[in-house]
């Protein structure tokens, strides 16, 4: 390192805390790779060129691997996308699914934006930083940033925004992220370019929270009351032409958008119903994108040499999960034996078609920088399956219902799990319900996901895993399906949302990791990729595992 | 006109009934055992019938001994076998899950030939009870059912069996249900027609008068009378019902997985067709078309047989 660049980073650990420091030791002593120390970094609330002179700390041995070539797109013409079409009412606070989201983003956005590599890149804030404790964060937001209307937006519309969100009354979607974390009222604007929120705890993931993977959390303006699906108003680089729901929604540039103005003059988004007719939507060049499309659904898009596929790892799995507080799951040795029955490799490389990551049955996937790589993988052992089965009083094997959905490949899914425990002498009755049937009411007792003794269930991306450890599997969680009520667990699970430093949140990951192991109230059999189609001559179109899809500058070669 | 419940010739003379005005002479029990012999007689010698036959014998040998027969576990799942074309391994390629798609077409014929001929026998029983009450009362109770039977009629065949299923939700149990209920007014009004007819046959007269009990008049009397009518209305409806469950279950509300079933195999991988996995969805697609070809060539041979 040259004496200038040493003084550049001497400089920056002057002003940077405690927290931060070790984040540099920790490249700088090569536990942590480039990427991961962008990652957290963003999240500690350092700039961009902060990080990137701190980043040159770190060994020169890294492989640098060269994006694939694609010419820059040219400005003009009409970029027409094609996604599964919004289950509800396009209304920003009770969005729920990825249609929804991915018409929130071309229009409205967020403080931050939860990139592809689940680096945060700041976007209606400039940036952000945290007291000693991690519980209070300080944004700054951006200046000369107007919403379509061509009201200017300040910290006060931000934060009528989060305690609009926060508002149990008002009964958000996104409520499931702030629970324990943010209350009504708890943001509060500063001065008209400052934001600062006052947890509930000290949570050292926090601006995830803020950012595109709460995907409810767009600003909006303070007076904001409904109606969304009328006006589409945000501060994006897209103004609505015309909607007609359920077919799809027509944009042209924001003249307002503080940003640079949109490659494509226009944009098209139309809806699918379903994943064949997008995929054949694609093929027959109806539309030059599909924002989204998995591997049963679009295997005709991954050797197709018309369209250009990118893929990226994610944290959105399938959970299995068992009723830990009832036969014939009570004992969790007969949990352990499901688990190792499972054969994750074909599941991984056949059904995924090697589009996916293994799972280890806990919410940690591969590509979170806190999850603990040093917990063994599960395997399978089909042996040791039939031990704890003869142990747990089941050796002559059981029957039992599994209940799933008719969602992407979980058919698929559930078919191969009743085939691999079946060695075992267990009988899986399978019922495949749609997907209203299969959520019902999302409450206890009324509920076939929740109440049922064995499920398989979808789950989204996330950029950290705090809701996926506390909604499905803490002793109060809301979506808890398998009923599963450790104190031991939830205290960890505490101690690993309040950890500002990576270290720390590794060491709590490993313990749960290890528990959830033990006792496996959920099988995570695997976290799949992220694929995005586009036709060759489109370039330019930027993607997130959560289904958001930036479409600013895409363009036509 | 009779009021409800009320049979015509239980308490009334034959004279008094409208729909016995002039009693016609019908054929006697001997001569009706000389026509069925007849009847047989001309399905053998039909080369329709016998085509239809085979085929339908086919896929009968194949709903009993498949597993037999099948070179491969039809459930067994294999993913990193997945969508192999076919080849001397596999004859007709692999599906989604590596299943073997032969042996899962030559199995799959045992769940249609199940539901289908046990949802068909169960339209025709009610079929033909319906058929029979209002084509011999008439009145108020023909006038009611008929028109309920016209309201069930007027509602497309795979609506009111989509919502069915959603609201029993799917099963087997449940398509069986649903496509007795779909089917049962058809059969109604064509045992309707034919009890009209009958019913001015002399043998219904004689039966009135030695004031026999409706029910025997029916089952007893007429009943036999148009058992060829009913006969050909279960085969005609036989082939109906295969391509109605193949079409439920290609919508996903039929037969559930894993059971092999032809349309539920359509359903899985027909958007594989443009990515040019054809076999999962060709087979079993052929397999419906040569058991409905089957079915509706055996109904021809029995309906030209009768009509002689």
């Amino acid at each position: 390192m040259s004496d200038q660049r040493q003084r550049q980073v001497d400089a920056i650990r002057r002003h940077i805390g405690e927290v931060e420091n070790d984040l540099v030791d920790e490249l700088v002593a090569g536990r942590i790779d480039r990427r991961e120390f962008l990652r957290r970094g963003s999240v500690l609330g350092l700039s961009l060129s902060s990080l990137g002179v701190l980043a040159g700390c770190a060994a020169p041995n890294v492989t640098r691997v060269s994006p694939p070539q694609t010419k820059p797109p040219k400005a003009g013409g009409t970029i027409r996308t094609g996604i599964v079409a919004p289950a509800a009412a396009l209304d920003p606070i009770m969005i729920s699914d990825e249609g929804g989201l991915a018409v929130l983003g071309q229009s409205a956005q967020y403080l931050v934006w939860s990139d592809k590599n689940l680096t945060l890149r700041p976007v209606l804030a400039e940036s952000w930083t945290h007291d000693h404790t991690g519980r209070v964060w300080t944004f700054k937001i951006r200046r000369g940033v107007s919403f379509s209307d061509g009201t200017p937006m300040t910290a006060e519309d931000v934060a009528a925004t989060f305690n609009r969100l926060s508002d149990p009354k008002v009964g958000s979607n996104a409520l499931s992220n702030f629970d324990g974390v943010l209350s009504k009222g708890n943001t509060k604007a500063i001065d008209p370019y400052t934001a600062q929120f006052t947890l509930d705890a000290p949570n050292g993931n926090f601006p995830y929270l803020v950012s595109s993977d709460n995907y409810n959390s767009v600003v909006l303006p303070k007076n904001y009351d409904g109606g969304w699906d009328k006006t589409f108003i945000g501060t994006g680089p897209w103004k609505l032409e015309s909607f007609t729901p359920n077919q799809g929604v027509s944009y042209g540039r924001n003249p307002r958008y503080w940003g640079q103005p949109t490659v494509a003059e226009r944009s098209e988004v139309t809806f699918y119903a379903e994943e064949q007719a997008q995929t054949l939507g694609i093929l027959g060049n109806q539309v030059d994108v599909v924002a989204h499309y998995s591997v049963s659904g679009g295997r005709a898009l991954i050797t197709n040499p018309d369209v250009r596929t990118t893929q990226f790892r994610s944290s959105s799995h399938r959970q299995i999960h068992m009723r830990t507080d009832k036969e014939p799951f009570a004992d969790k040795r007969v949990r352990q034996a499901m688990a190792l029955l499972l054969d994750r490799r074909a599941l991984v490389n056949g059904l995924l078609a090697t589009k996916s990551d293994y799972g280890n049955d806990s919410p940690f996937a591969p590509v979170f920088q806190s999850t603990n790589q040093s917990v063994r993988q599960r395997q399978l052992n089909v042996a040791m399956a039939k031990q704890l089965l003869e142990a747990a009083g089941k050796g002559a094997g059981f029957s039992t219902q599994l209940l799933t959905l008719t969602h992407f490949e979980l058919p698929d899914l559930a078919q191969v799990v009743q085939n691999d425990v079946s060695v075992a002498g267990i009988n899986l009755k399978l019922s495949i319900l749609d997907p209203g049937s299969y959520y019902g009411s999302s409450k206890f007792g009324t509920s076939p996901w929740l109440d049922s003794t064995m499920g398989i269930t979808d789950y989204g991306h996330r950029g950290v895993p705090n809701l996926l450890l506390t909604a499905p599997l803490s002793s109060k969680g809301p979506w808890n399906a398998a009923h599963f009520r450790n104190p031991q667990y939830d205290q960890l699970v505490a101690h690993y949302v309040a950890a500002l430093d990576l270290g720390a949140q590794r060491a709590a990951a490993g313990k749960i990791q290890e528990l959830l192991l033990d006792e496996t109230p959920v099988m995570f059999p695997y976290f799949y990729y992220f694929l995005t189609g586009a036709r060759l001559n489109v370039s330019g179109v930027e993607t997130t595992a959560m289904g958001h899809v930036d479409l600013s500058r895409a363009g036509f070669a | 006109m009779s009021s409800f419940g009320e049979p015509i010739g239980s308490s009334v003379t034959a004279a008094d009934s409208p729909a016995v005005a002039e009693p016609t002479v019908g054929p006697g029990p001997d001569e009706a055992k000389v026509i069925r012999r007849e009847h047989l007689a001309l399905l053998l010698r039909s080369k329709t019938f016998i085509a239809g036959a085979l085929i339908l014998g086919f896929w009968i040998v194949c709903a009993i001994f498949g597993n037999l027969i099948a070179p491969d576990d039809p459930l067994r799942t294999n993913p990193v076998a997945a969508l192999q074309a076919p080849s001397s391994a596999h004859l007709f390629g692999t599906d989604t899950l590596g299943r073997d798609v032969l042996s899962r077409v030559l199995v799959g014929a045992r769940d249609i030939l199940i539901v289908a001929p046990l949802a068909t026998l169960l339209a025709t029983a009610m079929g033909t009870l319906l058929g029979l009450v209002t084509g011999y009362f008439r009145g108020f109770v023909d006038d009611s059912l008929g028109r309920l039977i016209d309201a069930i009629l007027a509602v497309p065949v795979v609506i009111v069996g989509l919502l069915s299923m959603v609201a029993l939700g799917p099963s087997t149990v449940t398509v069986i249900f649903v496509i007795a209920v779909v089917f049962t007014p058809v059969i109604a009004r064509t045992v309707r027609a034919a009890v009209l007819s009958e019913v001015q046959y002399e043998y219904v007269a004689a039966a009135r008068l030695r004031n026999e009990r409706a029910p025997y008049i029916l089952f007893g009397e007429i009943l036999p009378n148009v058992m060829g009518p009913v006969l050909v209305e279960f085969t005609v409806r036989l082939g109906y019902a295969i391509f109605t469950i193949a079409t439920l279950s290609f919508l996903g509300f039929g037969i559930q997985p894993p059971a092999p079933d032809w349309g539920l195999q359509i359903y899985q991988h027909y958007g594989l067709i443009s990515g040019g996995y054809w076999w999962p969805v060709l087979f079993p697609a052929l397999a419906i078309a040569s058991l409905v070809i089957g079915v509706n060539l055996l109904s021809d041979g029995i309906s030209q047989a009768f009509e002689r």
